[in-house]
């Protein structure tokens, strides 16, 4: 994943040359951002779950409100927080 | 686009809100808190990690981000980057689009980083009625979301049983 995301930073360096000088180049400002990088966390739990394991949760009322309630919806339901005791696997849900 | 986390059908709710992501003009960012890791993930390097994956989902980078880049790097001895600084930016780019942002673990972020991240989230949902925010975490933190986001949260409890994780 990591791999992907500098190849990706190197294509849109390509693309992009002419908008940014050289020491402004794009991954540097990327860096700058933050030094974390949560998406390998996201690959090692992916890689770690079971599957079918959770899926309810994307069939429940709350989860499908959630997703598609849109900005006129005077109803707003912006936040869907999951809880749960330690090890119900709350991680590999998300 | 270019989604930073990947589809990769390893993940449900992610992976689920991505689905969507390929059809319209929608970025999903993920954090994951780990106490292991709490010297790090202070809140400007979590809402940070936001932004860039919020950017790195654009054509180009926002004008906005490259402008506070170079005057950042004009400071003396190139001043970092600060809650304030990034809240803007990413409170004018979630504007512009749908946005999904994912928080792992909510408990393992030290509380006094809990109090500025779920202020901080909150302001990015005030300001863009197009972002939703998918938490999980144990239940002494539900609580301080509740407070926080009052009644336009959602709750799901989560049980263990033995064949895996349901309701």
């Amino acid at each position: 994943m990591s791999q992907n995301f500098s190849d990706n930073c190197n294509s849109i360096n390509i693309a992009n040359s002419f908008n940014y000088t050289p020491s402004d180049d794009e991954s540097k400002i990327l860096a700058w951002l933050s030094p974390l990088e949560p998406w390998v966390r996201h690959r090692d739990i992916g890689a770690e779950r079971v599957d079918g394991i959770g899926a309810w949760i994307l069939e429940t009322r709350e989860f499908r409100r959630w997703r598609n309630v849109s900005s006129e919806d005077e109803s707003n339901h912006a936040t869907l927080f999951c809880d749960g005791n330690p090890g119900v696997g709350k991680s590999y849900i998300m | 686009m270019v989604l930073l986390i990947g589809c990769d059908n390893s993940s449900l709710v992610i992976d689920r809100l991505c689905d969507e992501a390929v059809k319209e003009d929608t970025v999903v960012m993920c954090f994951y808190f780990d106490f292991a890791a709490r010297n790090e993930q202070s809140p400007v390097n979590m809402l940070g990690s936001l932004l860039r994956q919020l950017v790195s989902g654009q054509e180009n980078i926002p004008e906005a981000v490259v402008q506070s880049f170079r005057e950042r790097k004009r400071g003396i001895g190139g001043r970092g980057l600060q809650v304030s600084g990034v809240l803007e930016m990413l409170q004018t780019i979630a504007a512009t689009k749908r946005t999904f942002i994912c928080v792992d673990a909510l408990d393992e972020c030290v509380p006094a980083h809990r109090i500025v991240v779920l202020e901080s989230l909150r302001q990015i949902l005030r300001g863009s009625p197009n972002t939703r925010l998918f938490v999980t975490g144990r239940q002494q933190v539900r609580s301080e979301v509740e407070k926080r986001f009052g009644g336009a949260t959602t709750f799901i409890s989560i049980q263990p049983t033995e064949d895996g994780v349901v309701r």
